[in-house]
C-alpha cells in the first residue's frame, strides 16, 4: 500500500515540477522558434537563433545587464553593512529601548514595499538620486529581514567566544570582523541569494524611479522592449527574457549544492 | 621579588539585581604561585574569575594587578590570558590562527608572531596540527589549543575557568601534571576555579575555598584539611569529607560543640571498647584500601578507612575509636575553636 501512495506522490511531484517549469520551457523554446512556428505550437519546426539576433540589436542589452549587475552589487554591499552593524546591536548590545527598536524593525516586513513607493520617490528626488543607481537600490538596504537574520545568526555565537576575543584585546568592532562575520558565513550566503534574485527580479520600483538607459536595469529595459507598441513578437521577446533570466538561472545550477547547504545551515527555508 | 602582592582584591562585591553575586572578596596573589578558586557550584568561584579578568566589572572594591588599579579597566587591558571551561576556541580558524588571534591582535610582527607560536605549540606539543580547525581535534588537543593561546603571548597572568571538566578522568591526571609542570617552568602566576578538591589541593599553592559568594577560608592545601576553619571547609575537603559529630554523643565530652575527625584518624576497635558503636552503612571498594561508611545517631559522614579488601556487611555492627589529639573542634556556629 505505502508502495502505491509513494508512487502517487511521487507522480504529484512531478506533475507539479512540469507546471511550474512549463512557462520557462515554453519560452526557451520559443526563443529558438520562428514567431509562427511557435505559436502554432509547431514542434517539428527547425531551431534557429535569429530571435536572439534581432533581439540583441533592438536594445542596449549589454548597458542593462551592467546596471543591474551594478544594482545588486551596491545593494548587497549596503545591505551586509547594515545589516551587519544592526543585527549586531540587536544581538549583542544593551540599550535603553533596544526591544521596542527591534519590534519597529520588525514591523517593516508587514509593510509592502509597494505601499511606500510614493514616499520612497519623494525621498529619493529630496536626496538628489532620481534616476541613480543608487537611488534605485537605496530603499532595500536597511533590509529588516536581513537586520533580523543577522540578528538570529550573531545570537547563536557562543559567547565564551566574545569574551575570549576580548581577553586576546580586540575591540567591538574587531570582535564583529574576527568572529562574528567570519562564524555568520553561511547566513550571509543564503541572504546574498535571496537578495540578488529579488533585485535582480525587482520591477516596479526601477520602472518608477529611472528614466533613462544610463539607469534603467535588464527587467525594466526587457518590458520596454517588449512594450505592446513595439508590436508582440513572441519568440523575440522569449529569446530577450532568455538573455535576462540566464546569468542567475546558469549560477544557481552551477552552485545548485552549496547554495541549498547555505540555506540549510543559515535553518532559513 | 618586591613586596607588595601581584594581584590584589580588596572588599569586592557584585550583585545581579539585588542578588548575591560576590561580597568582601579580599585576596591576596603572589607573583609565580598556583591559587585555586574552589566551592560548590554557584558559589561564586567564576564571578571572581570574571571580574578578575575584567568580563564583569565590580559594583564596590577594587582590583589592583600588578600594582595598578585596573578596577574599570577593559579586559584587553590587564595583561592577562584565559583558559575557558568550553576552551571557546574559533571553529573558523586554524590552530594556528587560533594561537596567534591575540598577536594578529595586537599587531604583533609576523616574524615575531611565529616564532612565539613555533615555541607554544612545542611546549603544548601540538607539532602538526597547525592547519587543523579544532572541529578536527580531540578534546584534550583542544583543551592544548587554548593552553596555547594562553601562553603564547608571555602574559605573566593566566585565569583558567575550570579547564579539566570536558575532559576524561584518565586525561584529567595528566593534563593536570602538565598545567602544574607548566606553570612552574614558565614563572607565570596562575588562577585557577574548580569544584573539584582533589584538583585545587593537588595543584594549588594556595587554594581559595567560597561558599554563598564569600571566602571562607584561604590558605595552602596542608591547612584546608589538617587546620580547616569550619564545619563547611572540614566537609568540603578530603575524600572522604571530615566527619561531624555532635559533642554530647562522646564520652568525655561537654555537649554544645562539634567534632570533626578524618577516616584515616578512626581505627577498628573490639566490641565495647570503642568510644563509639555504629552500623555499617556501605563498603566502597577503593583498591588499596576499602572505606566504609558508618551510621551513629549524632554523627554526619563517619567513616572509616580499612587496608586491602575489607567489604562489611550493610547492617554489621562496629566500634570505632579515634584519639583526641586528632580531633577538630568546632562551636554550634560552625566555627574552629581555638587552640585545637
Amino acid at each position: 500500500m505505502s508502495g502505491v501512495s509513494r508512487h502517487i506522490e511521487a507522480a504529484g511531484a512531478i506533475l507539479l515540477a512540469l507546471i511550474w517549469i512549463s512557462p520557462l520551457l515554453f519560452a526557451f523554446w520559443a526563443a529558438f522558434h520562428s514567431t509562427s512556428d511557435a505559436v502554432n505550437f509547431n514542434v517539428t519546426a527547425p531551431w534557429t537563433l535569429d530571435n536572439f539576433r534581432t533581439a540583441w540589436d533592438g536594445a542596449p542589452w549589454m548597458r542593462y545587464f551592467l546596471n543591474t549587475f551594478l544594482l545588486v552589487t551596491v545593494v548587497l554591499i549596503g545591505q551586509f553593512i547594515l545589516t551587519t552593524l544592526a543585527g549586531f546591536a540587536f544581538a549583542k548590545l544593551e540599550f535603553p529601548g533596544k526591544n521596542l527598536v527591534f519590534i519597529l524593525v520588525l514591523m517593516q516586513l508587514f509593510i509592502l514595499p509597494e505601499v511606500l513607493i510614493v514616499e520612497n520617490y519623494a525621498m529619493v528626488s529630496r536626496l538628489g538620486l532620481f534616476d541613480t543607481i543608487l537611488g534605485v537600490g537605496m530603499p532595500y538596504m536597511a533590509s529588516a529581514f536581513g537586520i533580523f537574520l543577522m540578528r538570529q545568526s550573531f545570537k547563536s555565537v557562543p559567547i565564551e567566544l566574545h569574551e575570549a576575543a576580548r581577553i586576546e584585546g580586540c575591540g567591538l568592532l574587531g570582535i564583529l570582523w574576527r568572529v562574528y562575520v567570519p562564524l555568520a558565513k553561511p547566513t550571509y550566503l543564503a541572504y546574498a541569494l535571496v537578495s540578488v534574485s529579488t533585485h535582480w527580479n525587482n520591477f516596479l520600483w526601477p520602472l518608477i524611479v529611472t528614466n533613462s538607459p544610463e539607469t534603467r536595469p535588464l527587467t525594466v529595459g526587457l518590458s520596454i522592449f517588449g512594450a505592446p507598441e513595439n508590436g508582440v513578437d513572441i519568440s523575440v521577446i522569449s529569446a530577450a527574457t532568455m538573455m535576462s533570466v540566464a546569468p542567475l538561472l546558469i549560477a544557481f545550477l552551477l552552485f545548485q549544492r552549496q547554495f541549498v547547504q547555505a540555506f540549510l545551515r543559515a535553518g532559513i527555508k | 621579588m618586591t613586596g607588595a602582592p601581584f594581584v590584589i582584591l580588596k572588599d569586592v562585591a557584585k550583585r545581579w539585581n539585588g542578588q548575591l553575586g560576590v561580597e568582601e572578596i579580599s585576596l591576596d596573589i603572589e607573583e609565580g604561585t598556583f591559587v585555586a578558586l574552589l566551592g560548590p557550584s554557584g558559589c561564586g568561584k567564576s564571578t571572581s574569575l570574571r571580574l578578575l579578568a575584567g568580563l564583569e566589572i565590580p559594583d564596590e572594591g577594587q582590583i589592583l594587578i600588578d600594582g595598578r588599579d585596573v578596577t574599570t579597566s577593559a579586559a584587553s587591558d590587564r595583561n592577562l590570558s584565559m583558559v575557558f571551561q568550553s576552551y571557546a576556541l574559533f571553529p573558523h580558524l586554524s590552530v594556528a590562527e587560533n594561537v596567534v588571534f591575540g598577536l594578529k591582535v595586537r599587531r604583533v610582527p609576523r616574524a615575531e608572531r611565529a616564532e612565539k607560536m613555533a615555541r607554544a605549540l612545542e611546549i603544548t606539543g601540538l607539532q602538526g596540527y597547525e592547519s587543523r580547525k579544532p572541529g578536527e581535534l580531540s578534546g584534550g588537543q583542544r583543551q592544548r589549543v587554548a593552553l596555547a593561546r594562553a601562553i603564547v603571548a608571555g602574559q605573566r597572568l593566566c585565569l583558567m575557568d575550570e579547564p579539566l571538566s570536558n575532559l576524561d578522568a584518565k586525561l584529567r591526571n595528566s593534563v593536570r601534571k602538565d598545567i602544574k609542570k607548566l606553570q612552574r617552568d614558565l614563572g607565570i602566576t596562575v588562577v585557577y576555579v574548580t569544584h573539584d578538591q582533589t584538583e585545587a589541593m593537588s595543584m594549588a599553592d594556595k587554594v581559595v575555598l567560597m561558599k554563598d559568594g564569600r571566602i571562607q577560608q584561604v590558605g595552602t592545601p596542608d591547612d584546608l584539611y589538617n587546620r580547616p576553619v569550619n564545619t563547611f571547609v572540614a566537609e568540603f575537603v578530603g575524600a572522604p569529607p571530615m566527619a561531624l559529630i555532635d559533642s554530647s554523643t562522646v564520652d568525655g565530652f561537654e555537649p554544645g560543640f562539634t567534632l570533626g575527625v578524618r577516616a584515616e584518624h578512626v581505627s577498628i576497635v573490639p566490641d565495647g571498647k570503642g568510644r563509639l558503636s555504629c552500623t555499617v552503612s556501605e563498603a566502597e571498594f577503593l583498591g588499596s584500601e576499602t572505606l566504609i561508611g558508618l551510621n551513629h545517631a549524632g554523627t554526619t559522614g563517619l567513616s572509616v578507612l580499612q587496608p586491602g579488601l575489607s567489604l562489611m556487611p550493610e547492617g554489621a555492627h562496629v566500634d570505632v575509636t579515634f584519639d583526641d589529639h586528632n580531633l577538630h573542634k568546632f562551636n554550634q556556629e560552625g566555627e574552629r575553636l581555638a587552640g585545637t
